[in-house]
């Protein structure tokens, strides 16, 4: 499941991070698969009979990015690659980016057999369509949040996470972070007071 | 409180504390509820950890700036995680999943459960409804709205935002596309004005270097650190936040006074109702669960009111058995959105705004406007990183760019970009000014909340959601895209991304148990006695596409004063 989730955000996100004279950051390590794993995981909480329970999403998601993948390469509309890139994933992990990216397509098309779907997901055209957007928003709220920067504390109870260094996905676009406030007041162009007055009159 | 409460509020988001403190003025002793934590409050000093010793808060001494500053982290994962974000549709206890609603569509539905509700991650843009979309349509005028809008704006208060780099563009984008300055309240021509926000003015030494920005913070007024949607904690004291959530404007106004005690942490999860021969069927109270030990109660009133929100609110009527009528639930408009990001370089930006970037993090959060009655209207955002690219370029009804047509004749790119096209997208995010298209949104019968048939959660039933767009709705949004579109390349934007939002994107809902179908004009619902509704479910229609914030405070307003005669 793991090999699974990296194949994917390797496809979603910037694959490899060089910042200043660093050695490159992969996406490996920043962990955003993990994030995506714990999102699905705790995304729907039910009451069956007497228990409140959570439907962990992140096996099934996974089998299902597989068994689309397997369906596509069995139609002749993806390849699989004989090289791993990711060890002990199934046959979404082995197409190549943009494979991954026809596989994530033709699901939130439903443009293939929904019944070969594990559950929650077979023959549940909404669900599907539903979490393969969720896929696409986790991977990049993952990857250009602080999320990353939590480091060692990633996966601990939300409030029990510190962060450890500056997060990378602001460092590259140039967000400062956190802020008190910024000197950037060019002036009012027009006042409640001015207006109201004005509409009286 | 120890005996009943003259009235019980369900819900302390944009509208419960306003119709709370309302009748706590008039003497009215009112307990309102709320189903998430209370950030900022002293009987909760770890609200997401435990469930604190106390119950309630009915003193304003209890309120403490400080601890509010140290909870609200303005970290964007932190604080708006939809999952297990402090600003999130769940319970205080991060450490469980979000409350679940079943959409079966791509989907993002912004709403936080807490002291607050959706205004403690709002961008605070108070403005009123079109009058064009309230005369002849509403079964009340604009000028019966009138009175309640400036109670509010001055309540709040409103001021006009502040220029800051992105708004100076805006506004000289809106300027090349022929727009000029509407200085107005009440809108009814199409221009460009500053947003009417509920956000105190810039503090007046904040561009004197003498004062540090830490002191600054701790002053009165907007540092423009661009957090609104983080929640914002700056101010020299709870009550003085600079921006206006209710939970630092009414509900401090409300605890002020005497007469009105908060409950966080408890979901309503029933409205108790009893049979009148005489006059029919009449709310007497509620039932309630406590969301950290599960324990049930039941609570007693002689009125009740229902704050809950555009889901919330129908899916208590539908799970209470309230009696059936058709529009429960119906009707839902969310104001059909989009987004256009423009991406200009450093020598354009020097040439018209005097700075080689636009920093989209700095200011309000969304300052300036365009309205265009008939249309809706376009505003400007400018988000964090993280939440800039979930919305702007992973989120989209297009699909992938790379699997498009490859000649887009008004855009760039379109859709969702992945790998190196998004690196090279948010490369540029120093550079970008986003426009948010809002639709004047037609309401439709098949658009609702209904319970779902096969799936409960500890509440009950859970909201079953759906919406597609009229073929109306679907043409003004064009027209606007179209406008934002023009404003930007006008502008000199070199790329311009069209983002092309799903349908189920939900930031303004409403209209939901409108007014006319299942609330009168008091908001009094026509078929349960002293139950009344007091969020944006009541609005007859989306307002013709302005925020709908003020609008339900205004109404609240006015619920209030309706109330008060009829029944006490």
């Amino acid at each position: 499941m793991q090999a699974t989730f990296r194949a994917l955000t390797d496809s979603l996100v910037p694959s490899t991070r060089r910042i200043g004279y660093e050695s490159p950051i992969n996406i490996t390590d920043m962990g955003v698969h993990e994030y995506l794993i714990y999102g699905l995981d705790h995304y729907i909480a039910i009451q069956e009979q007497l228990h409140h329970i959570t439907l962990p999403l992140a096996y099934p998601t996974a089998i299902m990015l597989d068994e689309a993948a397997t369906q596509l390469v069995n139609t002749g509309r993806a390849q699989a690659s004989p090289q791993i890139q990711f060890p002990g994933g199934g046959m979404f992990s082995r197409l190549s980016r943009e494979d991954r990216i026809q596989t994530l397509s033709a699901l939130e098309n439903l443009a293939f057999d929904l019944y070969l779907l594990p559950s929650p997901f077979q023959n549940n055209g909404g669900l599907i369509k539903h979490v393969i957007d969720a896929l696409n928003r986790f991977a990049m709220f993952g990857y250009y949040s602080e999320w990353p920067a939590y480091g060692t504390t990633r996966l601990y109870p939300p409030d029990d996470r510190r962060l450890e260094f500056f997060p990378w996905g602001w460092q590259q676009v140039g967000y400062p972070g956190v802020s008190l406030g910024y000197r950037d007041f060019r002036g009012m162009l027009i006042e409640y007071e001015e207006v109201k007055a004005k509409e009286v009159d | 409180m120890k005996t009943d409460p003259d009235v019980i509020v369900i819900g302390a988001g944009g509208g419960g504390p306003v119709i709370a403190k309302e009748l706590g003025e008039l003497g009215i002793r009112v307990l309102v509820l709320e189903a998430g934590p209370w950030y900022g409050n002293k009987n909760w000093p770890n609200p997401n950890e435990n469930r604190g010793e106390e119950k309630e808060s009915s003193n304003p001494n209890d309120l403490d700036g400080a601890l509010y500053r140290k909870q609200i982290t303005r970290l964007e994962n932190d604080m708006n995680d939809f999952v297990s974000g402090k600003f999130r549709w769940g319970s205080a206890d991060r450490r469980r999943g979000p409350w679940y609603r079943n959409i079966p569509d791509p989907t993002i539905l912004w709403q936080t459960a807490g002291i607050g509700g959706g205004t403690i991650h709002y961008y605070a843009n108070s403005l009123r409804a079109f009058p064009h979309a309230i005369d002849n349509e509403w079964p009340i005028n604009y000028a019966d709205l009138i009175p309640y809008y400036e109670k509010v704006e001055k309540t709040l208060p409103v001021e006009f935002a502040p220029t800051t780099s992105k708004e100076a563009l805006f506004y000289y984008a809106a300027e090349q596309s022929g727009f000029s300055l509407n200085k107005t309240l009440d809108v009814t021509s199409s221009g460009y004005r500053p947003q009417p926000n509920a956000i105190l003015p810039p503090n007046e030494h904040l561009m004197d270097p003498n004062y540090s920005m830490e002191e600054i913070s701790h002053m009165e007024g907007c540092t423009l650190s661009g957090h609104c949607g983080q929640g914002c904690p700056y101010g020299p004291t709870y009550e003085k936040m600079a921006k206006r959530s209710t939970n630092v404007s009414y509900v401090p106004l409300a605890m002020k006074t005497g007469n009105v005690t908060f409950r966080p942490n408890t979901f309503v999860t029933k409205v108790l109702t009893e049979n009148d021969v005489k006059r029919g069927k009449r709310a007497v109270g509620i039932q309630v669960r406590d969301t950290w030990t599960g324990e049930t109660e039941e609570l007693r009133a002689k009125v009740v009111v229902m704050a809950a929100g555009c889901i919330e609110t129908p899916r208590l009527w539908l799970n209470s058995e309230l009696p059936h009528n058709p529009w429960v639930g119906r009707g839902l408009t969310n104001h059909y959105m989009d987004m256009v990001t423009g991406t200009f370089d450093e020598e354009t930006l020097t040439e018209i705004i005097g700075s080689p970037s636009i920093n989209p993090f700095v200011g309000h959060t969304s300052g300036a406007r365009l309205d265009y009655p008939g249309l809706g209207m376009i505003e400007n955002i400018g988000e964090s990183p993280g939440i800039s690219a979930q919305t702007l370029f992973a989120f989209s009804e297009y699909g992938y760019n790379s699997l498009g047509e490859s000649n887009q004749e008004m855009w760039e790119s379109r859709g969702r970009l992945v790998g190196s096209e998004l690196e090279e997208a948010m490369k540029g995010y120093r550079r970008t000014l986003t426009l948010s298209v809002i639709t004047d949104d037609e309401v439709q019968f098949h658009n609702r909340v209904e319970l779902d048939p096969h799936v409960k959660d500890e509440h009950g039933a859970i909201p079953l959601v759906h919406y597609t767009p009229s073929e109306k709705s679907k043409m003004r949004r064009e027209q606007l895209v179209k406008i934002a579109t023009d404003m930007l390349r006008k502008a000199g934007a070199k790329e311009i991304h069209r983002s092309d939002l799903p349908p189920n994107y939900y930031i303004h809902l409403q209209s939901t148990m409108r007014m006319g179908y299942v609330v009168d004009t008091s908001c009094e619902a026509y078929q349960v006695e002293r139950l009344y509704i007091a969020d944006n479910s009541a609005d007859y229609n989306s307002l013709g596409g302005p925020n709908p914030t003020l609008t339900t405070q205004a109404l609240a307003t006015r619920t209030a004063e309706h109330l008060a005669n009829k029944y006490f």
